[in-house]
């Protein structure tokens, strides 16, 4: 009687094992907001949807560097000075230009230090920015829609014989 | 696919210790502590090995440099619990931080003590603190490092062969040692390569490897006349 009590115990703490091992293996890399609230409302929507921007435009650096990178303060005011200057938003974004102040952008596609990702390379291979951001032009407030997990990064390198080397990425 | 190897000349090193200090500037390897070493426990990814000769009126001390072999069969790969440290298919063995436990058996399971375990958290001179390089990760208290050939350039060089639509050619990727030897007694490249100076080199009749016998097949060949 006792004997089977902890057989049953066993058993129910086994499953509860394997389900957390599962349900861990199936959450994404990063469990924080997948749309965090941004200091400007920025739309991508409106920038790179409705009015065709092509996304290298404002991200220069993402084919020639390791980063894509945020466009600057000064970048933005270039086309600010004369469009859209008594939209609420807009106003915020000259009173950082005014302030000589960066915008305090929060990051949404993060890697973990240990990963080495050069936009340079992907983008060279020609690889489209939405295969990793979704489809950024419909998007009004950014998010995350990849899980950025390795085996992610690995089902792509292998259907596109690219290396999998563990040193392709973790240097 | 290329095999990278790399040869030293041991006739024509002068023992000046210039790799060792390249070595550390390019990988983020703290400074060696006076403390640290009387333990043993301070890290040289390149290491000059002395061997004393004779005695004192005929003293002979030689020096040998020493990387890391990049087995072709590493004894460190087999006993890692974890997979941290495996080899690459051009050959390079490396070591996957983030992924190391510290159990300390491939520091043990390597016959050449090429890897290294962080007994502290590596720090530098504040002034020094900004020229770490970028490219490399600044390994944390605990996991276990090694030479890595410095595989960042390898990527770097890649990156920039394919930004300008060309092979990678032999200058592209070279080690950090290799690159500052003033005695170009160091040689790097693919051995698989039949004109490459490595492949021709690692056949000459100077060649030899440490512990051969052992069955590693390392891939850091090195050149002496005689004894």
């Amino acid at each position: 009687m006792r004997a089977t009590g902890v057989i049953i115990v066993l058993g129910i703490l086994g499953i509860a094992l394997a389900a957390g091992l599962v349900i861990n293996y199936n959450l994404p890399l990063n469990m924080g907001d997948a749309s965090p609230v941004q200091p400007i409302a920025f739309s991508h929507q409106l920038h790179a949807g409705d009015y065709e921007m092509p996304c290298l435009f404002c991200h220069r650096y993402t084919g020639v560097s390791r980063s894509a990178g945020i466009p600057d303060v000064e970048l933005c005011k270039n086309c600010h000075l004369f469009v859209g200057r008594d939209k609420p938003e807009v106003k915020k974004l000259m009173g950082y230009w005014e302030r000589r102040e960066p915008i305090p952008w929060v990051k949404v596609h993060d890697l973990p230090d240990h990963a080495y990702f050069p936009h340079k390379m992907h983008i060279n291979a020609e690889v489209a920015c939405q295969v990793c951001h979704g489809d950024v032009a419909s998007m009004a407030k950014i998010q995350r829609v990849a899980s950025l997990k390795m085996g992610w990064c690995l089902n792509c390198h292998r259907s596109n014989n690219a290396s999998i080397d563990c040193w392709t990425c973790h240097l | 696919m290329a095999k990278w190897g790399m040869v030293i000349d041991l006739d024509k090193c002068t023992a000046c210790q210039a790799c060792v200090i390249a070595c550390q500037a390019e990988n983020n390897i703290p400074n060696s502590d006076p403390e640290a070493a009387r333990t043993g426990r301070n890290i040289h990814w390149m290491e000059m090995l002395p061997m004393v000769e004779e005695e004192y009126p005929h003293l002979r001390m030689r020096l040998m440099p020493r990387p890391c072999m990049h087995c072709e069969k590493p004894p460190c790969i087999k006993v890692c619990p974890v997979n941290a440290t495996q080899i690459s298919s051009e050959g390079i063995v490396g070591q996957i931080n983030a992924r190391c436990i510290g159990c300390r058996y491939c520091t043990t399971a390597c016959p050449y003590t090429v890897k290294y375990f962080n007994w502290f958290k590596p720090k530098w001179p504040e002034v020094m603190e900004h020229q770490l390089n970028p490219d490399v990760q600044v390994r944390y208290i605990g996991v276990v490092e090694k030479c890595t050939f410095c595989h960042h350039r390898l990527q770097k060089g890649r990156d920039l062969a394919r930004y300008e639509g060309r092979e990678l050619g032999p200058d592209d990727y070279m080690p950090a040692c290799v690159q500052t030897c003033p005695a170009d007694a160091m040689y790097f490249g693919d051995l698989d390569n039949p004109k490459s100076s490595v492949a021709i080199l690692s056949k000459s009749k100077r060649a030899f490897h440490l512990l051969e016998d052992l069955g590693t097949h390392p891939k850091v060949t090195y050149l002496s006349e005689g004894v």
